[in-house]
């Protein structure tokens, strides 16, 4: 197994509100390996594209990282400046967002938003860059490359806006691309060809990814290895395969009892889950699942759990050697 | 592009003749006229007056004649001043009010503009309120009460700058100042609010996901976005100030045209009033049509169409 390209160690970030410290992600670890794509899965909240953002150092206003490290092809990017970190976004790290229809600067082509990513960092004329840029939206399979490069981005539909994004993020072929949400905000049937995209261009790039999604269907479809984030931690990780078949976190099966089935005629419902997230403007001491946890005991209050586990692992009690044995926790809800 | 300008001219010339005629009968429903005043002329003596400058006739043919006439760009003798042109009365003061108004719209972008943008940048902390408190008294403070202040402190204790006329290039620095300082304000707080609102954009998120340097994603992406309001009040701006102040230009001593325009009133100087009002009316439009045109050079997504204004 290759070494990791990217590896957050202890990451905390806090948004420092008038009603306190929000406090988004509470100590989260993870590695990205080479060639491989990790998901990130987690309810609106849990700290997934803050954790994304934070290596970045991409936060909005009144976000700030409290405490641990991102070691990126073997450089600390939370300790870089300012311009040695911009020298590697979009050069070495590429980003896709949510919404392609606010995420391109409308009074601009986007043949000149592509272009501009190509000469930031690389010594290229303008016609280089323009070259590059055709070349791009070859790749991402905008149609008459060459024409729509003169288009402004209204004159796009939204799964075109997307490709141009991917375009963006890919100018100066990266060795990993954080792709936050990136189908989110498109149509489902848009929805498919994005992703297929993303994972043909990924093999053929032979880059690393992080996605970013609150959808399980299509962690199950692209990653290799997924990340369950809830209340601002990492809950559980595991190979795919892995997580669907064995989830050893109550909230993952949770999760996965809330998705419909659609080879399933027995007109199951679904089972949401009960509750609401915690407030992380002053988060449990325990584990944050507790209240809606149907397993909860009362170790669970009073301490958070650690990881336990190797390759797949679990913030959960249950976990624990001496934890009494609950048989139902791999049942995806009845 | 040419039949939108030429389309967008012809409406203008529409708009001017409804302004001439709109003045026209409401100057002329003022009692009062050109050749009354405290001492009585003899009846025969304003008779031929009236007669002369064709005063006599009925109201609706002194009208076609007048439009008859600026049909061919002259707009008549002042009654007021025998002998004097209402097209030389404009040609002497608007050299005048042009350099004074010109200079203001340069110090209200150059001034207003960057203000703005550093208040944005340095949002609560020091430069910030700073700005933001000047402007505050900018807005507040009326510009009689900004240019008389300024002639007592700085003409009058500090013997800097002349305290009237525009004989010396120091002489510019007030009229310029209490010109300006209300836009200078008006500007910085339009300037700030916008930028603002698009440094929160999501595409200025993506231009700092690309790695840009930090004055390419300010100017490139956040200035050009945000400014869409500032060109928008930038065009009734210059058309208020090349047009000239009757205030500033009375308390400087300034021969411009502002000045004229509100004795042509109290005078009831007919062909001064109606020839300034023209004047001002095709400025304003003029502004206007250029401000339509630069928003479509700023924003892409506005599109220029038959159907107009």
């Amino acid at each position: 197994m290759s070494a990791p390209i990217l590896s957050v160690r202890d990451l905390a970030t806090s948004f420092f509100t008038r009603r306190g410290e929000v406090q988004a992600v509470r100590g989260v670890s993870f590695d990205v390996r080479q060639g491989e794509i990790l998901g990130l899965v987690g309810e609106s909240g849990s700290g997934k594209s803050i954790t994304c953002m934070s290596v970045l150092r991409l936060l909005k206003a009144g976000g700030r990282i409290k405490s641990g490290s991102a070691t990126f092809e073997g450089t600390d990017i939370l300790s870089l400046d300012e311009d040695a970190l911009s020298d590697l976004r979009g050069n070495r790290i590429g980003v896709i967002f949510q919404d392609p229809m606010t995420s391109l600067n409308p009074t601009l082509t986007v043949g000149d938003q592509v272009m501009e990513a190509v000469r930031r960092h690389r010594k290229a004329s303008a016609a280089e860059a323009r070259a590059r840029a055709i070349e791009l939206f070859e790749l991402v399979r905008i149609p008459s490359a060459a024409k729509r490069l003169n288009s402004y981005p209204h004159e796009f539909s939204g799964g075109m806006r997307q490709r141009v994004m991917i375009a963006i993020a890919l100018a100066c072929d990266p060795k990993l691309l954080i792709a936050d949400e990136p189908t989110t905000a498109l149509d489902v049937t848009i929805q498919r060809q994005i992703l297929a995209l993303l994972k043909d261009l990924q093999r053929r790039l032979g880059m690393s990814v992080i996605l970013i999604t609150h959808d399980l269907g299509v962690i199950a479809e692209v990653t290799d290895r997924v990340l369950v984030l809830y209340g601002g931690l990492v809950m559980e990780t595991a190979p795919v395969r892995d997580l669907f078949a064995r989830p050893a976190h109550p909230y993952t099966v949770g999760l996965l009892g809330a998705v419909p089935d659609l080879r399933d005629d027995t007109h199951k419902r679904l089972t949401p889950i009960p509750g609401s997230p915690p407030n992380m403007l002053s988060p449990p001491p325990g584990c944050p699942f507790t209240p809606r946890c149907p397993h909860a005991m009362a170790q669970c209050m009073a301490a958070l759990p650690p990881l336990f586990g190797a390759a797949h692992q679990s913030r959960c009690w249950l976990q624990h050697p001496d934890a009494p044995k609950v048989d139902a926790i791999h049942e995806v809800a009845a | 592009m040419l039949t939108y300008i030429l389309n967008r001219l012809g409406m203008m010339l529409v708009t001017l003749w409804a302004i001439v005629t709109l003045t026209f009968f409401l100057m002329h429903a003022v009692p009062g006229g050109p050749f009354v005043s405290e001492r009585m002329l003899a009846p025969e003596i304003a008779a031929a007056l009236n007669a002369k400058y064709g005063l006599n006739l009925p109201i609706w043919e002194q009208y076609l004649n007048y439009l008859g006439r600026i049909l061919t760009f002259d707009l008549g003798p002042s009654f007021k001043y025998p002998g004097v042109s209402i097209n030389s009365m404009i040609a002497a003061g608007l050299p005048v009010t042009l350099q004074t108004g010109l200079l203001a719209v340069i110090c209200v972008v150059a001034l207003g503009v960057p203000l703005g943008v550093i208040a944005a940048l340095n949002r609560n902390r020091w430069p910030d309120t700073t700005v933001m408190f000047i402007a505050t008294l900018g807005v507040a403070i009326p510009s009689y009460v900004i240019a008389t202040v300024s002639i007592y402190v700085f003409a009058l204790r500090l013997g800097w700058v002349p305290t009237f006329g525009l004989d010396d290039w120091r002489g510019y620095f007030l009229p310029v100042f209490a010109l300006s300082g209300f836009w200078i304000s008006f500007v910085s707080r339009l300037t700030r609010s916008s930028l603002l609102e698009t440094l929160d954009q999501d595409y200025m998120t993506t231009a700092r996901a690309k790695g840009l340097r930090k004055g390419q994603i300010l100017i490139k992406h956040g200035l050009r976005n945000s400014l869409l309001p500032v060109v928008t009040v930038l065009g009734p701006v210059v058309a208020n100030l090349i047009t000239g102040s009757f205030v500033i230009e009375q308390i400087f001593a300034l021969p411009g045209i502002g000045r004229q325009f509100v004795l042509s009133i109290t005078n009831r100087d007919y062909t001064a009033i109606m020839g300034i009002t023209i004047f001002y009316a095709a400025v304003l439009m003029l502004m206007i049509l250029i401000v339509d045109l630069l928003y479509v050079w700023l924003d892409p997504r506005i599109k220029l169409t038959k159907a107009t204004a």
